[in-house]
């Protein structure tokens, strides 16, 4: 009897938390089952008419249908809570496309940021970084350099001058003796800085910046050279870079050489960077003339080395295809601003 | 260093394409910059012969010519009016496109035909000095003897190339013809044609030069100095090919024994001076140091006071010439000279070039000696000059030279070794490829073992050693051996440890900390105009710029001694150009001397400037941003300092500080002061910071320590006092911490309010955060109100503050 009752009422109830379509409606069924005068509530007090020996079955029975009552309304609260939940994020949804809150991030000098890649890739390279003096003495820039007074090399450069014996360092060269006359060889050394000359055109500007970099040990080769340029031009411009050897002259290097770099922008095909050419002018270099290392207390006899120099103007421009070498140093936010790469 | 692909066939028998030429003369490191064809713009421009000349049907001021141009008769209309029948003149024909833009077509002119324009010398690129009539206005009527039909530019030798070298400062021996004949020489393994250096002599007359003039050379800088005499000189227009060579260098001919000796100088690189023999007083030539209060009247038309430390060439009485650089009018050849005594001389290149920049003079002598002559090339030139008087009978040579010598440059041999040379370019140049190209470089190379003899001609001064032979042999060898090299990085060296510099290190952290907080970099012109102290408003030893000697504008005279300038200039460029709210930086030296002239190197200090310029914001938030900032740089290093009111001219005195360290500032920021803003025309409000650089990478590295922390939560408590405006926050912040005890976490401040009572009373109200903490247990509320209590105890005894 009181069984077919339990059947029945679990019966109703299920179908009733089914159907319910919201929370207020599952309520009420959760009040019809479990209230005060609910169905499952009233079975309960029921209990009394059962006989003695039938209760532990009945009870249990009663018991089951109310864990699994309990249970559906469970997951059908959970349903209308998640329905809920979807309906709310849905809501809130915005419009994404609405202009960000910029985070205030500014930028590097590409003159400067060249810098701080080149000296990292020298450093890896087992180069340290030096500095050196921009108000020079005329022995450190030239005479150290194997540029004697009044002597035909002097004319390659337009120099500025502060007085006969100072002036302001047209190479950053002039760093070379001084480091020599300072360490021991081997060594690799690498020194950026500001170069002045009494020149300026669309091309040239008065104030530019160089970085000179110099090995010294016993074996040291043009062929070392090579393998250590190939290797910086690779991580500065790619891997597919190449570069090509020219003779040149320089009062400090002999043999002396240009030094051509396959153009980043074209790979050498031609464009108009490269003037069609395919590759690019941009270093000097050589094998360091023995009377430079003699002038600097090194014995040429034991010790060779090489130098190598070049514009960091130049190489930014390349970099970041800047046309007009003035922009570098008009400070313009609107050019400075670019240098945040797209 | 211009020459010719006709004059480097005299000397080497080439058959290449000047293209050809030009690329071997580049990678061997003459670098050919440009190479010109003189006749680009002659193509269908004929020598013609006008046969009749009738008057225009339609027009009056045209005349209808019909012309002989070889291959048929043609017509053409001009209006020219120094044409006539008979007259041989240049006619370009449709096709033609010469030098000044004109394209000539086949075209009716008021209805009847023309095919073709007779050309002025003008419009063939020549002048009067070229040749005789190219001057006129009109026609360029050419002799009447020229063959009809022949292209102008056979006709007028105007069919060479020119290749213009850069020659490069240690091969002073090719700024010349012969220079570049003996490297393309080299270059194509064809032997060196004989320079002609034969002349006639009247070997019946008893005359030698000495019965035309005497020589004597009393100064060491003349190193050389030949003299020959020519008799019954005549001085006219020298022939076509003469003025065809050196009208295609560049260089104007003049006449006979000029253009001699112009022909020498750009063939031989020997510069050549022509005297005309009855000007030199008491035929009697002295090379000598000129004296004080002497003076000259150059050819260049100007006067120069000479003083002992320029060389001349005088007569017994004057000043001739300035050696080497300049002649004087009182003695060059002129149309009536007689007899000649020509000059070929060799001086020291230290004495021409300071001569040469000490009265600002450059001709094509002085740049030949500046560069260096060698000794022997004097004599070479001598000889050079009167086979081409003889060549071509513009005078007769009188036997003898007179050579005053004081020094001599013979044939050097130095001994190399091949494996040191192929040490050196760590590449194997096989031994028959070295000897080859030293030969025929002109450098005899014998081999015997690893060692080479090589004997080094007079004009290679700039070969001594080892390395200067090594560079011989691989730049025509071919640098392209190094194309496929690619070894193991540094492979027999040792390996040696990186290092950063400590400073650029320093900075770069620095750098990133700024641009990570909105901020661009600047790199401004560390030369800057006179005025910038004044503009400052800087009396202390920053006023002392040091100044170029030979600055390129007032603008950038002078070393930079304040950053301040350079973030201002970049402002106001900034401002002007519309860009208004900034936020900038730059890692720059400054030069600072404590005296001028500098007689020593100065102190180059590397300086960090900020510079903040944003008028949106108000209540000094600037400031105190820049404060921030400031802060978290000096974060980054062990510094200890104080803050003190700055002292900087140039900040605002009432808003601005110096960190001190020792009592030297190593820092200053500040709002800039209005009065220097307005120098530097900026309206808006400018934060500005500065610090050294150098003092902060000079600091030992940051230590870092670290505290257990409490694993009990940390209380919170606000707390809110009125006081007098005088008491400094960190005088309150400094009690608070005092009074928490071993319970401080951290106090902060989080509000400033002055309400108008407050304001009357000079008072304000600040509120602070602050956090307490045990180590051992949970803080009861017991006993953080002890601890608020006794804070505000403190405070109320210490400044008279009341709880707001």
């Amino acid at each position: 009897m009181i069984e077919e009752q339990l059947k029945q009422i679990r019966e109703e109830l299920s179908t009733d938390i089914k159907n319910s379509t919201n929370l207020k409606e599952l309520n009420d069924v959760r009040v019809k089952a479990f209230g005060k005068s609910g169905l499952v509530t009233a079975l309960s007090k029921n209990m009394r008419e059962v006989a003695p020996e039938d209760r532990p079955k009945v009870g249990s029975q009663i018991n089951t249908v109310r864990s699994e009552l309990e249970e559906l309304l469970k997951t059908k609260e959970a349903e209308f809570e998640n329905a809920e939940l979807a309906r709310k994020l849905q809501e809130e949804q915005i419009d994404i496309t609405e202009p960000s809150i910029k985070v205030e991030i500014g930028a590097y000098h590409p003159v400067a940021d060249v810098i701080d890649r080149l000296t990292d890739i020298c450093v890896d390279m087992g180069f340290s970084v030096v500095e050196g003096p921009e108000i020079e003495s005329d022995y450190y820039n030239f005479e150290a350099m194997n540029i004697p007074k009044n002597h035909p090399s002097r004319d390659m450069q337009d120099t500025f001058f502060i007085t006969d014996e100072i002036l302001l360092r047209s190479q950053t060269s002039a760093v070379q003796a001084r480091e020599m006359e300072k360490r021991k060889p081997p060594f690799k050394i690498v020194c950026p800085g500001k170069t002045y000359r009494n020149d300026s055109d669309a091309t040239h500007s008065p104030i530019f910046h160089q970085l000179e970099g110099l090995v010294v040990d016993e074996n040291i080769s043009m062929a070392d050279l090579k393998s250590m340029l190939t290797i910086l031009m690779k991580r500065l411009y790619g891997e597919d870079t190449k570069i090509r050897f020219r003779p040149s002259f320089f009062p400090f290097t002999e043999p002396s050489i240009e030094v051509d770099v396959s153009c980043p922008n074209c790979h050498g095909t031609g464009c108009s960077i490269c003037k069609g050419t395919g590759m690019l002018e941009l270093l000097g270099a050589g094998v360091v003339n023995p009377k430079v290392l003699e002038m600097s207390g090194i014995d040429s006899k034991k010790y060779r080395g090489f130098a190598f120099g070049f514009g960091l103007d130049r190489t930014a421009m390349i970099l970041d295809s800047i046309s007009n070498i003035r922009s570098l140093y008009r400070n313009d936010i609107r050019f400075l601003e670019q240098m945040k790469g797209e | 260093m211009k020459v010719t692909y006709n004059w480097l066939k005299d000397f080497v028998n080439i058959t290449a394409s000047p293209e050809e030429v030009a690329d071997k003369l580049t990678s061997a490191g003459m670098e050919v910059e440009e190479i010109v064809y003189q006749n680009k713009h002659l193509h269908d421009v004929v020598v013609g012969k006008i046969l009749k000349i009738e008057k225009h049907p339609q027009a009056d001021k045209l005349v209808v010519c019909q012309v002989d141009i070889g291959k048929e008769i043609t017509q053409i209309i001009t209006a020219a009016t120094n044409v006539f029948e008979g007259a041989t003149i240049p006619v370009s024909l449709p096709g033609a496109d010469l030098v000044n833009g004109v394209k000539i077509q086949k075209s009716k002119l008021r209805g009847v035909d023309s095919c073709g324009m007779f050309c002025s010398g003008e419009e063939l690129g020549i002048d009067e000095n070229y040749f005789e009539g190219a001057g006129v206005n009109g026609i360029l009527i050419l002799p009447a003897d020229m063959k009809i039909g022949q292209p102008i530019d056979k006709a007028l030798m105007l069919d060479d190339v020119i290749f213009d070298i850069n020659i490069t400062p240690n091969r002073a021996d090719c700024m010349s013809v012969i220079g570049i004949a003996r490297e393309v020489s080299a270059l194509y393994g064809i032997e060196m044609r004989k320079i002609n250096l034969s002349y006639d002599i009247d070997v019946y007359a008893k005359d030698t030069v000495r019965n035309y003039v005497n020589v004597s050379v009393n100064t060491p800088n003349c190193k050389r100095y030949m003299a020959s005499a020519v008799t019954n000189v005549k001085i006219e227009r020298s022939p076509l090919w003469m003025r065809a060579r050196l009208n295609a260098v560049g260089i104007k001919p003049i006449n006979t024994m000029v253009d001699i000796t112009n022909y020498v100088l750009i063939e031989m690189g020997q510069p050549l001076h022509a005297f005309d023999q009855e000007e030199i007083e008491g035929q009697q030539i002295n090379v000598r140091q000129a004296r004080v209060g002497e003076q000259i009247d150059a050819l260049n038309h100007n006067t120069y006071e000479l003083d002992e430390s320029v060389m001349v060439i005088a007569d017994s009485k004057k000043p001739m010439v300035i050696a080497g650089v300049i002649g004087g009018t009182n003695s060059c050849i002129n149309d009536n000279t007689k007899t000649c005594v020509l000059e070929s001389a060799v001086f020291d290149l230290k004495s021409i070039r300071l001569t040469s920049r000490k009265i600002g003079v450059r001709t094509d002598s002085s740049a030949r000696y500046s560069k260096g002559v060698n000794v022997a090339s004097a004599k070479m030139g001598i000889e050079r000059a009167l086979h081409l008087v003889s060549k071509i009978k513009c005078g007769k040579v009188v036997r003898g030279i007179i050579d005053i010598a004081s020094e001599k440059n013979e044939e050097r041999t130095i001994i190399v070794s091949v494996k040191l040379i192929n040490d050196i370019l760590g590449v194997e140049i096989p031994t028959k490829d070295m000897l080859r190209i030293l030969n025929n470089l002109g450098i005899k190379s014998t081999l015997a073992g690893d060692r080479m003899t090589c004997v080094i001609p007079p004009y290679r001064e700039d070969l001594e050693n080892d390395y200067d032979i090594a560079e011989e042999i691989i730049r025509l060898y071919g640098y392209d051996v190094y194309d496929n090299v690619d070894y193991e990085l540094f492979k027999n060296s040792a390996v040696t440890e990186g290092h950063h510099h400590p400073r650029l290190a320093l900075e770069r952290k620095l750098r990133s900390l700024l641009v990570n907080n909105g901020f661009y970099e600047n790199i401004s012109y560390t030369l800057v105009p006179s005025d910038i102290a004044n503009k400052l408003l800087i009396t202390d030893k920053r006023k002392n710029l040091i100044r170029i000697a030979n600055p390129i504008s007032e603008d950038i005279s002078c070393m930079r001694t304040c950053m301040a300038h350079s973030l201002l200039a970049n402002i106001a460029y900034n401002q002007s150009v519309g860009n208004k709210n900034l936020k900038i930086f730059e890692c720059g030296r400054v030069y600072l001397t404590d005296e001028l002239p500098l007689k020593n190197l100065p102190t180059e200090k590397n300086m960090l400037a900020i510079a903040i310029c944003d008028d949106s914001t108000k209540n000094n938030e600037n400031f105190f941003y820049m404060k921030g900032v400031v802060e978290a740089i000096l974060n980054n290093t062990s510094i200890k300092y104080s803050l003190v009111r700055s002292s900087q001219p140039y900040l605002h005195p009432g808003i601005s500080a110096d960190i001190l360290v020792d009592d030297k500032v190593i820092a200053s920021f500040g709002q800039i002061h209005p009065i220097v803003a307005k120098n530097y025309g900026v309206t808006s409000t400018i934060v500005y910071a500065e610090i050294d650089d150098d003092y902060l990478a000079s600091l030992p590295a940051k230590k870092i320590t670290t505290k257990n922390i409490s694993k009990y939560p940390i209380v919170e408590r606000d707390i809110a006092v009125i006081v007098d405006e005088k008491i400094t926050v960190q005088e309150m912040l400094d009690a608070i911490k005092s009074s928490c005890g071993k319970l401080y976490y951290k106090a902060k401040l989080f509000d400033i309010y002055r309400s108008k009572e407050m304001q009357s009373d000079k008072k304000k109200s600040v509120a602070f955060n602050v956090k307490l903490s045990d180590t051992e247990k949970t803080l009861t509320d017991e006993e953080v109100n002890k601890v608020m209590q006794k804070i505000l105890k403190s405070l109320n005894f210490r400044f008279g503050a009341v709880l707001r």
